[in-house]
């Protein structure tokens, strides 16, 4: 019975969003609720035997041969992702109920999201993961063009045409790899990847399932697509959107480049570790400059994302386990940030950042959570965002240059909330409250994670990835310091030269790309990619 | 058929995508990507002699049956995102009387 939970993992949000959009009744909804605690419930049985015996974890569906049939199997990196995929939604549909339960199509929508989502995370075949990401396109262009507003349909068919592009040539090279070796089970090619590791076929299969991963996961010249979609949708959706189906893409990344080409020696972790810091460079300074809420926390994203591969470009060790880290982190604190910044949206009616004032006096428990998300992507001592960013440099600490990039990012993500927090200061508004006690919930949750996971990562850690994080130490003085000297520089940035608004922010400000050019540079991508592997390698 | 045929008819996409100024003209694009992607795979999996796969064929040499299988299905969801695409191609032309992406990208500021 146990083997057969992944399989109740995606039916059971698809059925629970049929059943909502075929009775179309407004206490049915309720059922969500339901459905999420189920998933609790068996996703907790479900670890507690796959601790006393990993086998369980492996089902062969229709009694094919394993090599042909759909496989679903679990690893610890999947399971964490898919506790992580459960909290997230039980605290949108928490923050999200009370205004949507009427819609029952957008319902139904995000619970469909969530099975297929959860198939993503649980397929053992390459084919399957094509269709999974294909149909989390189709469903996520539908969520963000829900409103049908202006923007918000521009930004569904950005989205919508360049990921399925990138999605193409995913396919692609999977149909080489089948052609070169006649399978497409992971687990399978995972083992024999070794066999033919230098056919030059191989090695366009990798460049090709890598650029569509890249688009995938917004990295460097292929993230235009991501602000546009996770700064029109709906809050609530955003919050999901950067916290954690933005991941989607480097969970590929982790299992195709680390996982399945782990035994393939192409050194490719000099290359992946540079498009990270160009990714989080650029996504810094394209912060630093937004005028609008969401936008800023959007931008964020990339350049958080950045982080996350500086260190996952590394394959193993304490910084691999930092970027993995930072994914679940980085899906708590954005998740809060666009939780809270929603409410100050909703009470304000403006998401201009110049135009909202005093929310600390008016909206005081907001703002104390809003202070927590900000404290925790800035990377200060007793908040997640300390640990995992700690542990990312731990393989390149000795490297000045990389240090100096990793400081710039650090810097600059300082800077932008410094002016993301003068929303805070100001005198009290008069603004009419709702009321709404559900929405604090999620928030308290998710700011309690924060700082539980900031103070006690030690257990955390040593249980899912079985490290020692002991690297990480809350009272170094080194750390404080720098944090410090972080807020100074970064206050003086931002007094001296970002709020004076001069040309070069202007400029950058109204920087637009357009899809051709987001294609050229995918074209520009896919070759520099062939001809480093090719030709440097 | 050569399977570099295929990989020009890819090509022919990529280039549309990357000078059409039209929204249609994209979506169309898209999908000459994916019809390329499907005649690439059905390429390899056939070759000269082999019959369809199907129950009566036993012991005959058949083509391998997995792309085929597994192109019908992307069929299927190519279908599904250019009706998506251009559903939402009428859209936005209701929403600023231009499928041109000069026009939308610089719509409201």
């Amino acid at each position: 019975m146990v083997e057969l939970f992944p399989v109740f993992f995606i039916f059971i949000p698809i059925f629970t969003g049929i059943i909502i959009y075929l009775v179309k009744n407004k206490h049915v909804t309720s059922i969500v609720f339901l459905s999420q605690l189920i998933l609790a419930v068996l996703y907790g049985f479900y670890v507690y035997h796959y601790i006393q015996n990993p086998n369980v974890a492996y089902i062969v569906l229709g009694g094919w041969d394993d090599k042909f049939a759909i496989t679903l199997k679990n690893d610890t990196l999947s399971l964490t992702f898919i506790g992580l995929s459960i909290f997230m939604w039980t605290s949108v549909l928490f923050y999200t109920y009370k205004t949507n339960r009427i819609y029952h199509k957008y319902l139904f929508f995000l619970m469909f999201l969530e099975g297929i989502f959860l198939a993503f995370l649980q397929t053992n075949d390459l084919f399957n993961l094509f269709i999974f990401l294909e149909l989390i396109t189709v469903l996520i262009t539908i969520l963000i063009s829900y409103k049908k507003n202006g923007p918000s349909l521009k930004a569904a068919i950005y989205y919508l045409l360049l990921n399925t592009l990138g999605a193409m040539f995913f396919l692609i090279g999977i149909i080489i790899l089948y052609y070169t070796y006649g399978s497409i089970n992971i687990s399978y090619l995972q083992e024999n990847i070794g066999l033919h590791q230098n056919h030059q076929m191989v090695k366009l299969a990798y460049i090709l399932m890598i650029s569509g991963i890249s688009v995938k996961s917004a990295l460097f010249p292929l993230f235009t697509w991501l602000p546009k979609a996770h700064g029109v949708a709906y809050t609530s959706l955003s919050a999901l959107l950067s916290g954690l189906l933005v991941k989607g893409g480097l969970y590929l990344f982790i299992r195709v480049h680390v996982y399945m080409f782990g035994y393939a020696t192409y050194n490719m972790t000099e290359v992946f570790f540079y498009i990270g810091a160009l990714t989080a460079l650029v996504g810094v300074v394209l912060a630093l400059v937004q005028k609008d809420l969401k936008q800023i926390l959007a931008h964020h994203t990339i350049s958080q994302i950045g982080l996350m591969m500086m260190g996952l470009s590394y394959g193993y060790g304490l910084s691999f386990t930092g970027g993995l880290m930072h994914i679940i982190n980085h899906a708590l604190f954005k998740s809060l940030l666009f939780l809270c910044a929603g409410l100050i949206i909703y009470e304000y009616k403006t998401k201009k950042i110049y135009a909202i004032r005093g929310v600390f006096r008016s909206m005081p428990i907001t703002s104390i959570f809003l202070i927590i998300g900000m404290l925790s992507i800035s990377g200060a001592p007793f908040f997640n965002g300390y640990v995992s960013k700690t542990l990312i440099k731990y393989s390149f600490k000795a490297e000045p240059f990389k240090m100096f990039l990793y400081t710039l990012v650090n810097v600059g993500t300082v800077t932008s909330f410094i002016k993301f927090s003068q929303i805070l200061f100001g005198k009290k508004v008069d603004l009419e409250k709702r009321k709404d006690a559900k929405q604090f919930v999620s928030i308290f949750a998710i700011g309690l994670l924060c700082i539980g996971i900031g103070i006690f990562y030690k257990p955390i850690g040593s249980f899912i990835y079985g490290l020692d994080l002991s690297y990480v130490k809350l009272f170094d003085l080194k750390a404080w310091l720098d944090y410090i000297i972080y807020i100074g520089i970064g206050y003086i940035l931002f007094k001296y030269y970002i709020d004076k608004d001069y040309k070069p922010v202007q400029v950058i400000r109204s920087f637009q790309m357009t899809f051709e050019t987001a294609n050229y540079l995918f074209i520009f991508y896919i070759s520099s990619l062939s001809f480093i592997l090719f030709y440097l390698l | 058929m050569n399977p570099i045929l295929s990989f020009i008819v890819i090509l022919v996409g990529i280039y549309g995508l990357s000078v059409s100024k039209n929204i249609i003209k994209s979506v169309f694009c898209i999908t000459i990507v994916e019809a390329g992607t499907i005649l690439l795979f059905l390429n390899l999996g056939a070759y000269e002699g082999g019959v369809i796969p199907i129950l009566s064929s036993l012991g005959i040499e058949i083509v391998d049956p997995i792309p085929q299988a597994l192109m019908i299905t992307t069929i299927v969801i190519g279908s599904t995102i250019t009706s998506l695409a251009l559903m939402l191609c009428i859209k936005i032309f209701h929403h600023y009387g231009s499928i041109e992406w000069k026009v939308i990208l610089k719509g409201d500021k």
